[in-house]
């Protein structure tokens, strides 16, 4: 089978610096695969070494079937790529940047005008007056703007406001369905959760699992706060995937992993007052990597309904 | 290669145009007053009398201030033009180290562009830049000449802006590699500024002391002189390839070190 994007034992050292160690995956045609991993685990240093910007120190990679550093600009023909935080001309206008980067691309002149439309970017002011968000969206609207079979983004929606996520969102399932593929590297887990088929989750350097976004759901954990009317039954809480991490008379704090809904349906026996469900940051994902469980009491981010 | 050369000449087009200007003014205003400094010569060579012969030739004076190829020689070319020269060459070779730190050279390296096009397009750039100052420079002397009629020849000053340009690229081939290899603007351009400057200096003490005369052949100040050639025509065909070998050999071995070489994140 031929893969969009294979590495094999692709290892990158700086010197003493680790940067990635014997990483090796696989993207079919038409995948929208997730790298997932915290700050410095090696997400850029992997997508240097797929664009043959890094010399690999061992392991190879393959882009559209070409060696990634041997034969990078052949591999470009037919890759998209946008940055973390895209470096531009300050003295230019995101119009005239897109325009440069089109014609780099071989795309006509104005090819980006519909995706700036929907991002709602100002295309006629100096990139460098733009705000850190606005100057996010250029590189998203560049990626976007072209037909490449293949799109690299690097933690592209970083800055992006969440209406312009959720856009973000719409145009990475119209490319899906154009049958084209993208390599994700984020460190939102629910941005990943919903963009993509399959997730790669990297840590110091190492990949530590591929799998599936429902495998990933069923593994990961949340966290659940209630404020209860009244002291709940003793047995209330005592389920597979359900840990107690503290209980007073009203308040009682739940790490739950995997799926929610036995949980759903046992609260709805008890009175509650106030509910919050939060995705653990990615950090504390990580470490469930290592120990299976959680760190308890890490911080979480609160998503309520 | 087209789009990155483009987008090198709208990069380079401010600075050329503001140090052009410069060389333009000092250049036009320094022959305005040659026809004064002929009138006057005698009394001019009777005031350097004052001043050692080696000082003065550490400075490029060499021979009556009347004659032409001294005139142009020490006060234009050998003052205004290892400085043109030396600004722009330096801050146009070492544009692809800051495009490296900033992460801008990503955006066309992610493109279909090889990275041998991309600093080509950056060479050729500095190359046209360079011409075009030289041509500014000339320019300014010839259109001043046409006004004060002391009829430099032609044929001359073009030649010596030929000089000059590959005065100029020796500078920005160096440099190039220097970027290349540290892929740092910073220290890129203090080295090749900083052995700029060792070399001019060990061009005044060769002037200046005979048991250091040898010493003189490492700068490259050494082989810029435009006097001969200003005066009798003759061409310094080997400075002028001991120039093109350096900008030549140091466009080269960038190339293949850019080929070859990690840009880190």
């Amino acid at each position: 089978m031929t893969y969009v994007i294979e590495a094999t034992g692709l290892t990158k050292r700086y010197g003493s610096r680790r940067g990635i160690d014997d990483v090796t995956f696989q993207i079919r045609e038409n995948e929208v695969f997730g790298f997932l991993g915290p700050n410095g685990a090696g997400k850029t240093t992997t997508i240097r070494l797929l664009l043959g910007f890094l010399r690999p120190t061992a392991g190879r990679a393959f882009v559209l079937g070409h060696d990634a550093w041997r034969d990078a600009a052949a591999a470009h023909v037919d890759v998209a790529y946008v940055s973390s935080e895209p470096a531009y001309l300050g003295q230019l206008t995101a119009a005239e940047q897109l325009d440069y980067m089109a014609s780099l691309r071989g795309l006509s002149t104005g090819a980006w005008r519909l995706v700036a439309e929907r991002l709602e970017l100002d295309p006629t002011v100096q990139v460098k007056k733009l705000s850190r968000g606005n100057r996010q969206k250029v590189g998203v609207v560049q990626a976007f703007m072209g037909e490449e079979p293949l799109l690299v983004m690097d933690e592209p929606t970083s800055g992006l406001d969440p209406l312009m996520q959720r856009e973000f969102l719409a145009l990475v399932s119209e490319v899906r369905a154009a049958g084209r593929t993208i390599f994700l590297s984020s460190h939102n887990l629910p941005e990943v959760e919903r963009a993509c088929d399959r997730v790669g989750i990297i840590r110091e350097g190492r990949l530590v699992d591929v799998s599936t976004v429902s495998e990933l759901q069923a593994s990961h954990w949340r966290s659940v706060n209630l404020v209860l009317d009244a002291p709940p039954a003793p047995d209330v809480f005592e389920l597979p995937n359900v840990r107690v991490v503290s209980a007073s008379a009203r308040d009682v704090h739940l790490m739950v992993q995997g799926d929610v809904n036995p949980l759903l349906r046992r609260l709805a026996s008890v009175d509650i007052h106030d509910i919050s469900i939060a995705t653990l940051e990615i950090e504390d994902v990580f470490l469930g990597y290592y120990d299976g469980s959680p760190a308890v009491g890490a911080d979480a981010r609160e998503v309520r309904p | 290669m087209i789009p990155a050369f483009r987008l090198e000449l709208r990069r380079g087009r401010m600075l050329v145009l503001s140090v052009g200007l410069v060389s333009v003014l000092y250049a036009g205003g320094i022959t305005l007053f040659y026809p004064t400094i002929l009138e006057n010569a005698a009394d001019f060579e009777k005031l350097m009398e004052i001043y050692p012969k080696e000082l003065m030739a550490a400075f490029g004076i060499v021979g009556s201030i009347g004659d032409p190829g001294t005139f142009l020689n020490s006060y234009i070319f050998q003052f205004l033009w290892p400085l043109v020269a030396a600004i722009v060459a330096i801050l146009l070779a070492t544009r692809p180290a800051a495009d490296a730190e900033t992460g801008f050279l990503d955006l066309p390296l992610s493109t279909r562009m090889p990275r041998l096009r991309y600093l080509t397009a950056a060479i050729a750039g500095q190359i046209l830049a360079l011409a075009v100052l030289a041509a500014m420079t000339i320019g300014a002397i010839w259109a001043v000449d046409l006004l004060i009629e002391p009829n430099f020849p032609l044929d001359r000053l073009v030649l010596s802006g030929v000089h000059a340009l590959t005065f100029g690229l020796a500078i920005a081939g160096v440099s190039t590699l220097l970027a290349i290899i540290f892929l740092d603007r910073g220290r890129a351009g203090g080295l090749a500024a900083g052995i700029l400057i060792v070399m001019y200096l060990l061009n005044v003490l060769a002037q200046l002391s005979p048991d250091m005369a040898d010493l003189g052949r490492l700068s490259a100040f050494r082989y810029f002189n435009l006097k001969e050639l200003i005066d009798t025509g003759t061409y310094p065909v080997g400075d002028s390839l001991l120039y093109m070998s350096f900008a030549l050999g140091g466009w080269l071995l960038a190339l293949w070190a850019f080929r070859w070489r990690d840009l880190a994140a």
